[in-house]
């Protein structure tokens, strides 16, 4: 629809949208040039379609896939953090295992400790971080990793007799392998 | 059609990847790891590990804890290398009945294809379940100098997995696909430094443009199988005992907690020390004797790091010197230098390849898993994703139009893929103003009269109406051919009015390259000349609103107020018409002040009429009605020739 009051700034400014594509020279062609014409013309509005079809599908296997993404990246975006956090908490227990004097101070210094541990948990758990203590459980490798194997006839082999270290998961998935001792059968 | 995931199948760790919107990516395992081990398991309970949990388990079961397997994939069992390792693993090695080297395990004898299947299977099984589709091909890659039999070996692995290994490619010419080197005009000659967790690598490769296709020959390889990261960790290990036995006395060696937990800070300590200039290593309670527990808390420089790995290091020298030599080149003649595997990161090995090469290597792509983005580029290629993908251009240079203050308002960012489709919805800047202009701008300046005017338009017969109130849609659309048709309708009588933009009336190359320049060089004049275009903008419509309040009020407004308020206009007026942004905002202030205590009484008196309106109060007092995406646009009435 043109206009009167259009500013024809540069050649190229036109008041109507053109339709692209329809470059066809009219030239006069037998019937069979018609229908080769045709026919090349619907095999490449097929291919067009296809690649339609398959741009439009990539596209939605790429969104769904980012959603994933990104629900991954929410849910475990911590780990690296989380993970780094874990020897602060190794380090607290271990320092709670060592045998003290019972004189006050020292007690006072294990009771802070001790209440400093469990802020530690507390704030991991809040993140959907735990604690993985097998002590006793069958070996499971998803879990736990072998340090090393012990004869003993007080536990069933192949269960865990000691942990040295605590694992860890993260939203039901493993951050940190417990690192135990198994029990190994006396005889082999 | 599924799609042909690139598999790198190491010794120690495998990594699995894929082509994906063009680019490959690396597919995570369902333990979220993106590598994994290359060790298989036979448990007693008849359970096949595979990865991680094999390796968690390998000291209960050492006879059935299978790794490194790829040291006997293809090989007979009276090769050297085979004899080697039967003295180092734990598991057995047996001679099958053709002479090949075979494993015997869980009872009974299996190829080495069989076991490397299992890696593979696991690799495919985490693939499917990201993908979410069943895959049934792959391409995997295989060290330059392995022989027919060790390519047809892991040929064979793949298919007792379950995937048709459409190719086989050597590692060093994966990596420099995932570099991007085949895509290079002319030919291309290519050392590849491969030094990973167990062994180093190095491999001399041209690549060469036949008919427009690119061949890759490996002109000579060489390495060292028993040379890698795990070899540099030893050290810093060793060093941390040493040091902690001369503080205590005890040697940590023998404490099988302890040892792991130096292990671990001492792999964590040499990546710190990439980075930095020294780390600390802090271990509390590492160990415990009678007088108590005892603590590692030691200072690791990178230069004492480097000291304890010298020797480590210059043993890649050889291998890389015989390599250049066999492959009949000088360094000089090398083009490019690449770097794959994890121990490539540290700068002293990356200074000793500058030093054999005689130029900086390349470490752009991630050195851990090149290999397997490079296979998922050949999947992708094999597969057809590749050629099918149109190479999509993209706008050099964002495109908008002009709007009130002279500012230009940007509709596509530069670099948008097209084709594309954009719209923005604008008004109008007076009341009562009943056409606007549509012009058409290309540049990155803030400023339109700094950027490049492609074409203008106008859209009149808007009816009357408050200033911001007419909505204008404004669409940009680009066609494949870099065409671009921008339009303007007004939603509410639906008229419309447009203008075909062609590439010719666009820039060259070089004055897109300026004008990018242009921009970053005026970056921080230009914001500041935006920033007082705005504070003019918002002075503007405050100076509106004021009025507005003033003139709904009527006889409510005192004669003292009025003139107040009157006077507060008339100084931001001329503050509008300096150059100076403070003086702006000062004036904004006390008018918004002043008009302030007004909107608050209009409203309060509507309040006690019964109309709660006290969220407007907040609207009229300050800025002016605005929709959050309306932008003020500057609209000239079609008579004027402002420009």
């Amino acid at each position: 629809m043109s206009h009167d009051d259009i500013l024809p700034e540069d050649g190229e400014a036109q008041a109507q949208t053109e339709t692209p594509g329809l470059e066809s020279t009219l030239e006069i062609r037998t019937p069979e040039e018609w229908a080769e014409a045709l026919a090349k013309a619907e095999q490449k509005a097929q291919e067009n379609w296809d690649k339609a079809l398959r741009t439009q599908a990539d596209l939605e296997n790429l969104k769904r896939r980012s959603e994933k993404d990104l629900q991954n990246a929410h849910r475990f975006g911590i780990e690296k953090f989380a993970r780094e956090l874990l020897p602060v908490a190794d380090s607290l227990e271990l320092g709670l295992s060592v045998e003290t004097a019972n004189s006050p101070d020292i007690q006072k210094l294990r009771e802070g400790m001790e209440l400093t541990l469990k802020q530690l948990r507390s704030s991991l758990e809040k993140f959907n971080v735990v604690a993985v203590d097998p002590e006793g459980e069958k070996f499971n490798p998803e879990r736990h990793q072998a340090m090393a194997m012990q004869p003993t006839d007080e536990a069933e082999p192949h269960t865990v007799l000691k942990v040295y270290q605590k694992g860890y998961l993260i939203s039901d998935r493993l951050l940190r392998p417990a690192m135990v001792v198994v029990a190994q059968d006396i005889g082999s | 059609m599924s799609r042909i995931i690139g598999i790198d199948l190491g010794t120690t760790n495998s990594c699995v990847a894929i082509l994906e919107g063009g680019k490959p990516r690396v597919i995570e395992n369902s333990e979220g790891a993106r590598t994994t081990p290359s060790i298989v398991a036979f448990t007693p309970d008849n359970e096949v590990l595979v990865g991680q949990s094999a390796k968690r388990q390998a000291i209960t079961n050492p006879k059935n804890t299978l790794y490194a397997v790829k040291r006997l994939i293809g090989r007979r069992f009276k090769d050297a290398e085979v004899q080697k390792d039967l003295h180092l693993v734990p598991f057995q090695i047996v001679g099958a009945d053709n002479g090949d080297a075979w494993i015997e395990a869980n009872g009974k004898k299996m190829a080495p294809p069989e076991v490397s299947a299992r890696v593979l299977m696991k690799l495919k099984k985490d693939a499917e379940a990201f993908l979410g589709e069943e895959i049934t091909e792959a391409v995997i890659t295989v060290p330059a100098y392995f022989n027919d039999s060790q390519r047809q070996a892991t040929k064979d692995a793949g298919r007792i997995a379950g995937l048709e290994v459409k190719r086989i490619i050597n590692e060093p010419t994966a990596a420099a696909m995932a570099f991007g080197l085949d895509r290079k005009q002319g030919d291309m000659k290519v050392a590849v430094y491969d030094l990973g967790g167990g062994t180093f690598d190095v491999s001399i490769i041209e690549i060469a443009e036949v008919d427009g296709e690119h061949q890759f020959e490996v002109l000579s390889t060489n390495g060292d199988t028993h040379l890698g990261g795990e070899d540099f960790d030893l050290r810093i290990i060793d060093w941390l005992c040493e040091e902690f036995k001369k503080e205590s006395g005890i040697d940590l060696h023998s404490d099988p907690l302890a040892l792991q937990r130096l292990k671990e800070a001492a792999e964590k300590a040499k990546i710190e020390l990439s980075s930095s200039q020294q780390t600390d290593i802090n271990l509390p309670y590492v160990t415990a004797d009678a007088s108590g527990p005892k603590h590692l808390n030691l200072k690791l420089t990178r230069a004492k790091l480097e000291s304890l790995v010298e020797d480590l290091v210059f043993r890649t020298r050889g291998p890389c010197e015989t390599a250049i030599k066999d492959s009949g080149l000088k360094a000089s003649e090398i083009d490019e230098i690449i770097l794959v595997g994890g121990q490539s990161r540290m700068p002293k090995v990356q200074e000793i390849v500058t030093e054999i090469f005689g130029k900086e290597p390349r470490k752009d792509v991630n050195a851990d898993e090149a290999v397997a983005l490079g296979a998922a580029i050949q999947g992708g290629v094999l597969g057809g994703q590749v050629k099918d993908v149109l190479l999509l251009d993209v706008t050099p240079l964002s495109l908008g139009i002009e709007t009130l203050g002279g500012v230009m308002t940007k509709l596509i960012e530069k670099n948008t893929t097209i084709p594309t489709k954009t719209g923005q919805v604008f008004s109008t800047a007076d009341d009562n103003q009943t056409a606007v202009t549509i012009h058409v701008l290309q540049g990155e300046r803030e400023m339109s009269k700094d950027n490049k005017s492609l074409g203008r338009f106008d859209l009149a017969d808007i009816p009357p109406s408050p200033r911001g109130m007419p909505q204008i849609e404004v669409t940009f659309d680009i066609d494949a051919n870099g065409i671009l048709h921008v339009s303007a309708k007004d939603k509410a009588t639906q008229k419309e009015q447009s203008i075909r933009i062609t590439a010719s009336s666009g820039l060259s190359d070089d004055e897109i390259k300026r004008m990018v320049q242009d921009a970053e060089l005026h970056a921080e004049e230009d914001k500041k000349l935006h920033e007082l275009v705005q504070a003019r903008n918002q002075a503007d419509s405050l100076i509106h609103a004021s009025q507005k309040t003033v003139s709904e009020l009527g006889d409510g407004v005192e004669a003292a107020e009025k003139s107040q308020i009157e006077d507060a206009i008339k100084a931001l007026k001329e503050a509008m018409n300096s150059d100076d942004k403070t003086l702006i905002d000062q004036k904004t202030e006390q008018l918004s002040e002043a008009s302030q205590k007004l909107a608050e009484r209009l409203y309060a008196q509507k309040g006690a009429e019964g109309m709660g309106a006290n969220e407007s109060a907040a609207e009229s007092g300050h800025q002016g009605t605005q929709a959050d995406d309306i932008v003020d646009a500057e609209f000239e009435e079609v008579k004027d020739d402002k420009k």
